[in-house]
């Protein structure tokens, strides 16, 4: 993870990764002794499941009994079928409007947590907290604070618009989605900041304030610039896990009001248990294509991260 | 296990290892031998409030065998166990759409020679018309049936003096006599879309539309469904939609931001009127308050009360697959639960409606209302569970009951169905 990431990020363009051993390895049955395993267990439980996926995305198979291979008829209707057009449109307007907040909400508190301020471990403790809830766990919860608890309080303070509940609200639902992914998803990030913050060496920002740095410009001239690496990770990161959102999305909305909040992962699923296998493995290879161009992305970035 | 933590003890480890690994997988092998005289059977029911009570029966059954055994098995989602051709050899489930692409595809052995079929009751044929059969085919049994209809506290009617309505203009005047009176006329739960969609929407749509004409209707024209077909949903829903949406707004104002569980709880507690809900509610509802005085009546969607029906589904089948290598012991099984004894003792504990010809009436009070119309047979199955899962129907209606498009929405469904149409 990125949390590995050595002291100098990513700015160092200029410096050439230095190219590896030429010497060949000798062949060693320990290192295979380890590899195999591993390699034999993914095959079985991650390769060949998707691979058999793939190729049942070009049959009309219900997910038992006979099929017959109908080429490419499953994606045909997959690009004119208004409802995964739907969730698409949606999941990706969530993952990116998530991932900006997210940043944003992690980077300033990062900032204030590794500033010299009093309780800073157990503040970190408590901000890291909602990472170890379960995702299903926090859904409910935010359930009931918006369905009973806000539409309360909006009831005994007289402010309108908390009366309904956002759950219920065709327009605004998809917000709170946003919120609580982005609150169970802010120490994460948050993590991968303070550890890039920490890893600036304090004489910059005693140099910067020489020259008369004010605490703003330290923050626009020199955290910014050197924790460029750290947020490009981090929205790659995020974006990626948003782009796969399930489980709040069951817990809070499941889907509605109406199909106004389903999600690509909640249809994909649809087709398991609701007999449209077929037409849902192409729609999950769709998906695993763009998650593949997202994780090849992220690969070259973390890559260029640790070229020094 | 920390294999190889020494080089001197890793032999004699890997060996023991190796030993172990094949003591397990002979002893594995012996549990299936043929030498064992018991044929052991798997038999799967999953709805959860009646498990102990099948595992009852079925330890009642055991011991009644010399040769087989039956094991209850309760896992749900039966796809994964058919495609591993591994199914249960007896299957006691919800007949809905998920089990008719089994009975379609052939996966369900015929059942057709079985002395039950003869003394299912008339009506049991044409609910069984609903999903289409493998060619040649009866593959499943019918065990016990669900009514549902308008729950209504009774003693909000005899204390204001309402009578049950059985035409809409009635039913309309009622709700607003109700509000009058300051009594939510109806508790609505529209934040569980399926509550909206198996309550309201699909009241509204039997009450006013012959769904098994409908959806014969669309399985004729099949995957030549376009939007402008001769029957589509728009030509056939929009009307009683659009009374449904009438109805929801007699409902509880936050009825949006309130679950299946609140509805339990705030119909228990006398806070509306009506509670569109099926039996299952009823038990949920008694823990609350178990002297909850309750009736049941169909929702009266036209002017004409000949038109009164209530929701049914069969909410238990038998099916044996044809992939089970013990069809005969599966049937001994299936033979000693449809014992008129059994089978009734089952209807009564679990509120549910008798399916043979001699069928003894329902003795619960909350639902003799609905057994005149069971027995003359003004039922229909709700459009929920006609409509594959695959299109989100239950999500449209809590759109609809919310305030969402009916044209708009129907127009979504007509689409959606000529696109399922053709690729399958």
């Amino acid at each position: 993870m990125a949390l590995t990431t050595p002291t100098k990020p990513s700015n160092d363009a200029k410096v050439v990764a230095p190219t590896r051993p030429v010497k060949r390895r000798q062949f060693e049955a320990t290192y295979l002794g380890f590899l195999v395993p591993a390699l034999i267990c993914f095959t079985i439980a991650i390769t060949l499941p998707a691979a058999m996926g793939i190729y049942f995305s070009f049959t009309d198979s219900v997910g038992f009994g006979d099929y017959n291979l109908v080429g490419l008829a499953n994606y045909a209707a997959l690009f004119t079928d208004p409802a995964i057009i739907g969730s698409y449109s949606f999941t990706i307007g969530f993952a990116l409007v998530t991932v900006i907040l997210t940043n944003a909400l992690a980077f300033f508190l990062a900032v204030g947590l590794t500033a010299q301020i009093r309780a800073r471990v157990a503040l970190r403790t408590i901000f890291v907290m909602p990472m170890v809830i379960s995702g299903i766990v926090i859904a409910y919860v935010f359930n009931f604070l918006f369905s009973n608890t806000l539409p309360a309080v909006g009831e005994y303070l007289g402010i309108g618009f908390l009366k309904e509940s956002l759950l219920s609200n065709p327009d605004l639902a998809w917000l709170s989605i946003v919120i609580v992914t982005a609150w169970q998803a802010v120490p994460s990030a948050m993590l991968i900041y303070i550890a890039g913050l920490m890893a600036i060496p304090y004489d910059l920002y005693e140099a910067s304030s020489l020259d008369g740095a004010s605490s703003f410009g330290q923050l626009k001239n020199v955290t910014l610039p050197l924790m460029t690496g750290y947020i490009g990770i981090n929205i790659i990161i995020g974006f990626k896990n948003f782009l796969g959102a399930y489980d709040i999305i069951v817990g809070l909305t499941n889907g509605g009001p109406g199909v106004k909040t389903r999600s690509i992962a909640m249809t994909i699923f649809t087709g398991f248990e609701r007999g449209d296998y077929a037409y849902q493995m192409a729609n999950a290879t769709v998906f695993f294509i763009i998650s593949l161009i997202i994780a090849l992305f992220q690969l070259r970035l973390t890559n260029k991260g640790q070229a020094k | 296990m920390n294999l190889g933590s020494s080089a001197l003890s890793r032999p004699l480890r890997r060996r023991s290892f190796i030993a172990s690994v094949m003591a397990t997988g002979a002893m594995a092998l012996a549990g299936c031998s043929p030498s064992d005289p018991r044929a052991t059977i798997r038999f799967n029911q999953s709805k959860p409030e009646v498990i102990p009570y099948f595992r009852d029966l079925l330890g009642q059954f055991n011991a009644s065998q010399k040769t087989t055994t039956a094991t209850h098995e309760v896992t749900a989602g039966l796809s994964a166990a058919f495609a591993r051709n591994d199914p249960p050899d007896l299957g006691c489930l919800n007949y809905n759409f998920e089990m008719a692409r089994f009975q379609e595809s052939g996966a369900l052995s015929d059942l057709s020679d079985l002395p039950q079929q003869k003394t299912n009751a008339p009506f049991i044929k044409e609910l069984l018309a609903l999903y289409p059969d493998y060619p040649g085919r009866t593959s499943v049994l019918p065990y016990s049936m669900m009514g549902a209809a308008v729950l209504y506290n009774k003693d909000i009617f005899e204390k204001h003096d309402l009578a049950i309505p059985t035409r809409y203009s009635e039913l309309l005047e009622l709700c607003g006599e109700l509000t009058d009176l300051g009594v939510t006329p109806i508790y609505s739960t529209f934040k569980d879309a399926w509550t909206a969609s198996q309550g309201l929407a699909d009241y509204s749509l039997g009450g006013a539309v012959d769904i098994n004409q409908h959806f014969a209707a669309l399985r004729e024209i099949g995957s030549d469904f376009t939007p402008n077909a001769a029957v589509t949903f728009s030509k056939s829903f929009t009307e009683p939609l659009l009374k449904m949406q009438e109805l929801a707004k007699f409902s509880n104002k936050d009825a949006a931001n309130r679950g299946y569980g609140d509805g339990n709880l705030a119909f228990a507690n006398g806070k509306a009127a009506m509670y569109l809900q099926g039996p299952w509610a009823l038990p949920e509802i008694a823990k609350t308050n178990p002297d909850a005085n309750i009736g049941a009546f169909p929702l009266p969607m036209t002017e004409d009360p000949n038109d009164l029906k209530v929701r049914v589904n069969l909410d238990l089948a038998l099916w044996i697959p044809e992939q089970s290598d013990h069809k005969a012991e599966a049937r001994e099984l299936l033979a000693f639960l449809c014992q008129p004894k059994i089978q009734d003792a089952y209807n009564e504990s679990a509120l549910g409606f008798g399916v043979r010809t001699d069928s003894p009436p329902t003795k619960d009070p909350r639902l003799k209302q609905m057994q005149p119309y069971i027995d003359s047979g003004r039922l229909y199955q709700g459009v929920s569970t006609a409509i594959p899962r695959t299109i989100p129907f239950e999500n449209y209606m809590q759109g609809l009951v919310t305030g969402g498009s009916v044209e708009q929405t129907l127009a979504t469904l007509d689409a959606d169905w000529a696109r399922l149409a053709q690729r399958s």
